[in-house]
C-alpha cells in the first residue's frame, strides 16, 4: 500500500471519529435544550391569570349591586385592583402586549383607582365603569386563551423539531460509528492474516532449515559409516590375503591369529550396524522402552561380561566394578540400559591407555540410581563436554579411533526416554566420569 | 339627595377612620386555626414586629426584577401559633387555596413577606402577606410545583 492510500485511510478515519463525536455532542447539546425548554413558568398560566381578573371584577359588580356592606366592598375592590396590578407588572404586561391586548387595559386601573370608594366616590360611577370592566375582559379572555395556546404549540413544536434533531443527530453518529467499526474490524482482519501470513513463513523457513540440517546429517552419517565401513573390511581383506599368499605353508598360529583379527573387525561392523539400526529406528519413534524394576549391579556386572567376549583387545578387565551391599533398584529397560552401559564402558576404555583402570560405582540419591564410570584418560576440556552429545561429533585427536559419533547421542537420548539422563564431567585427578542416572523404583 | 350623598359618604369617612384608628394596632393580619393553640390563633401586626425579621432577596415568577422582601419566617409563625401537623392549607383574600408542606418552611427559609422593596404590601397589591421562597438560593425552587405556593394576600391558614 502506498503511503498516499495510507495517509487516505488515515483521514476517512479521522474525519469519521469526528462526526460521530460531532453528532453526538451535538445531541446532547439539543437534549440539554430539550430539557431547559420542557420547564413550565407560572406566567404561561395566563388563562388563570386573566380569568382571575374577570371573576373579581364580576365579584365586584355582584357586590356592589347586591349593596353588600362597606368592608365587603372594600375587600373586593381592592382584590381586583390587585388582579389588574398584577396584569400590568412585567411578564404579564409583556404577555398582553405580545397578544395586542395591554392597549385596550390600560387606563381601567387608574379608572378604578379614581373611583376608590374608601375616597368616598360614587358607588353609581363604580358600578358603571366595573360593568364596562367586565364586559372589556370578557371580550379579550379569547384573545388570552387563544394567545396562551398558540405559544404552547407553538413551544410543543419547538420541543418536537429539537427531539428530531436531537434524534438524527444520533442515528448520523450510529451511522458513522458502525463505519468506523467496519474500518477497524477491516483493519483488524487484514493484521490477522499478514500475522497469520508471517507465521507460516516462519514454519516454512523452520522446515527448510531442519530439512536441511537432516540432509546434512544424513550425508555426513553416510561418510563415516563408509569410512568405519571401510576400517574393519580393509582388516579382513589383508587378513585373507595374508592367509592366501602364495608361498610357504600357513601356520596354524597365523591361521588362528588372523581369525582373531578378522573376527574382531567383523564384531566392531555388526557393532556399527546395530547402532545405526538402533538411530534409525529412534528418529522414527519406533522405540518404546518397556519399563521395570532392575538391580544396576547386576546390569552392570552382566554388561562387563558380554565386552570381556567382544572387546578383547581393549583390555575388559581393566574395569574395576565397586563392590556395594545394598541393592540399586532403577526403574529402566534392561535392553536399552544395557546398551547406555555398554557405550559409556566402550569409551572408557577406547580413550584411556591400556594400563589404566576404569571405575564403575553404582550408586543412588534420594530420587535417583547413579551409575559412575571414570577413566584415566586425556580428559575433556569444557568446551569438548559441551559438545560430547551432538551428533557426529568425535573428539579432537580422536578422528582415527573406531567410532560412530553417535554413541553418546545415542545413550543420552536412550536416557531420557527412561526419564533419566547422561552427563559428563571432568575427574578429579585427570580423566574424564561419565554418569548414567535412572529413576529409582519407588516401591510401593 | 346630594346631600343625603354628602352625609353618607362624610359618616362613611368617620366610620372608616373611627375603625381604622384602632384597626392599625389590633386588627387581624393572619389567621391561624386547626392544630393550633386552642384551635385558633389570630396574629396582629403587633404579634409579626414581636418577632424575628428577616430580608431576602430573590427573583419571582411574576415580576422583573430581584424585589427585596421584608418578614417574618414562615416557621417562626407556626411556632408561635403552636402548630403541629404535617400540611397548612392556605388561604388568600381571592379564596385561592393551596396545601403546603410544612417540611417546606424547615428546608427552607420561606418568608411569610410584609414588605417588598421598603413598601408595606397592601390588598391592593399583594398584601397583607406575601409567602415568598427563596427562589434563587435553591434551583429547585424554580418550579411551577412551588411557584403554586407563593400565596400572596394570605389571610389564613389551617393546619392539619
Amino acid at each position: 500500500m502506498t503511503t498516499r492510500q495510507e495517509w487516505i485511510r488515515y483521514l476517512g478515519l479521522g474525519g469519521l471519529v469526528l462526526i460521530c463525536l460531532g453528532l453526538l455532542g451535538l445531541a446532547a447539546w439539543q437534549l440539554v435544550q430539550l430539557e431547559r425548554q420542557m420547564r413550565i413558568d407560572a406566567t404561561e398560566n395566563m388563562i388563570w391569570v386573566f380569568g382571575q381578573a374577570q371573576i373579581e371584577a364580576m365579584n365586584l359588580a355582584l357586590a356592589l349591586s347586591d349593596e353588600m356592606p362597606p368592608q365587603q366592598i372594600q375587600t373586593r375592590f381592592d382584590v381586583l385592583l390587585s388582579r389588574l396590578t398584577l396584569l400590568e407588572e412585567g411578564p404579564q404586561r409583556r404577555f398582553l402586549e405580545n397578544a395586542g391586548i395591554s392597549e385596550t387595559l390600560a387606563g381601567w386601573r387608574s379608572g378604578l383607582l379614581a373611583l376608590d370608594p374608601m375616597q368616598g366616590a360614587d358607588p353609581a360611577a363604580l358600578r358603571a365603569h366595573v360593568t364596562a370592566l367586565v364586559a372589556a375582559l370578557r371580550g379579550k379572555a379569547s384573545l388570552v386563551m387563544s394567545y396562551e395556546w398558540q405559544i404552547q404549540a407553538e413551544r410543543l413544536d419547538r420541543l418536537g423539531r429539537l427531539h428530531r434533531l436531537a434524534l438524527v443527530s444520533v442515528l448520523g453518529a450510529a451511522l458513522a460509528g458502525l463505519g468506523l467499526a467496519a474500518i477497524l474490524i477491516d483493519r483488524e482482519r487484514r493484521l490477522m492474516r499478514g500475522r497469520l501470513d508471517r507465521l507460516r513463513a516462519e514454519k516454512l523457513a523452520g522446515d527448510l532449515e531442519r530439512e536441511r540440517e537432516t540432509s546434512e546429517n544424513n550425508r555426513r552419517f553416510a561418510d563415516l559409516i563408509a569410512h568405519q565401513l571401510r576400517t574393519p573390511l580393509a582388516v579382513i581383506d589383508s587378513a585373507m590375503h595374508r592367509l592366501t599368499r602364495r608361498g610357504g605353508p600357513v601356520s596354524p598360529e597365523l591361521v588362528s591369529e588372523k581369525v582373531a583379527v578378522s573376527r574382531e573387525a567383523v564384531a566392531r561392523l555388526v557393532k556399527l550396524t546395530d547402532t545405526a539400526l538402533m538411530m534409525s529406528r529412534l528418529e522414527r519413534d519406533a522405540v518404546l522402552p518397556h519399563l521395570s524394576a532392575h538391580d544396576l549391579r547386576d546390569l552392570v556386572t552382566s554388561v562387563i561380561d558380554d565386552l570381556v567376549v567382544t572387546a578383547q583387545d581393549r583390555d575388559p578387565s581393566r574395569i574395576r566394578q565397586q563392590a556395594q551391599a545394598a541393592p540399586m533398584v532403577a526403574l529402566c529397560d534392561p535392553a536399552l540400559t544395557g546398551e547406555i552401559l555398554s557405550n559409556l564402558f566402550c569409551n572408557a576404555l577406547l580413550y584411556s591407555p591400556l594400563d589404566c583402570r576404569v571405575d564403575v560405582e553404582v550408586s543412588q540419591s534420594p530420587t535417583h540410581i547413579v551409575c559412575r564410570v571414570e577413566d584415566r584418560g586425556r580428559g575433556m576440556s569444557a568446551e569438548e563436554i559441551a559438545r560430547a552429545f551432538d551428533r557426529f561429533y568425535r573428539g579432537s585427536g580422536h578422528e582415527t579411533l573406531p567410532g560412530s559419533g553417535l554413541g553418546l547421542t545415542l545413550a543420552r537420548h536412550l536416557a531420557r526416554m527412561q526419564g533419566g539422563e547422561v552427563s559428563l564431567m571432568p575427574r578429579a585427578g585427570g580423566g574424564l566420569a561419565a554418569a548414567l542416572y535412572l529413576p529409582r523404583e519407588v516401591s510401593a | 339627595m346630594i346631600l343625603r350623598h354628602r352625609i353618607a359618604r362624610i359618616a362613611l369617612i368617620a366610620a372608616l377612620l373611627l375603625s381604622s384608628m384602632p384597626a392599625v394596632a389590633e386588627s387581624v393580619l393572619l389567621t391561624l386555626t386547626g392544630a393550633v393553640t386552642d384551635g385558633r390563633v389570630d396574629l396582629t401586626r403587633a404579634d409579626f414586629d414581636a418577632m424575628d425579621w428577616h430580608e431576602l432577596a430573590t427573583s419571582t415568577s411574576v415580576t422583573d426584577h430581584q424585589p427585596e422582601f421584608r418578614g417574618v419566617l414562615m416557621r417562626d409563625i407556626l411556632a408561635r401559633a403552636g402548630a403541629e401537623g404535617s400540611h397548612v392549607r392556605a388561604t388568600a383574600l381571592n379564596d385561592y387555596v393551596v396545601d403546603i408542606p410544612i417540611e417546606d418552611f424547615h428546608r427552607f427559609d420561606v418568608l411569610a413577606a410584609l414588605y417588598m422593596d421598603g413598601v408595606p404590601l397592601t390588598p391592593r397589591d399583594k398584601g397583607p402577606v406575601w409567602i415568598v421562597y427563596p427562589r434563587d438560593d435553591h434551583s429547585v425552587l424554580a418550579d411551577i410545583r412551588y411557584d403554586m405556593r407563593w400565596v400572596w394576600q394570605l389571610v389564613a391558614l389551617h393546619v392539619q
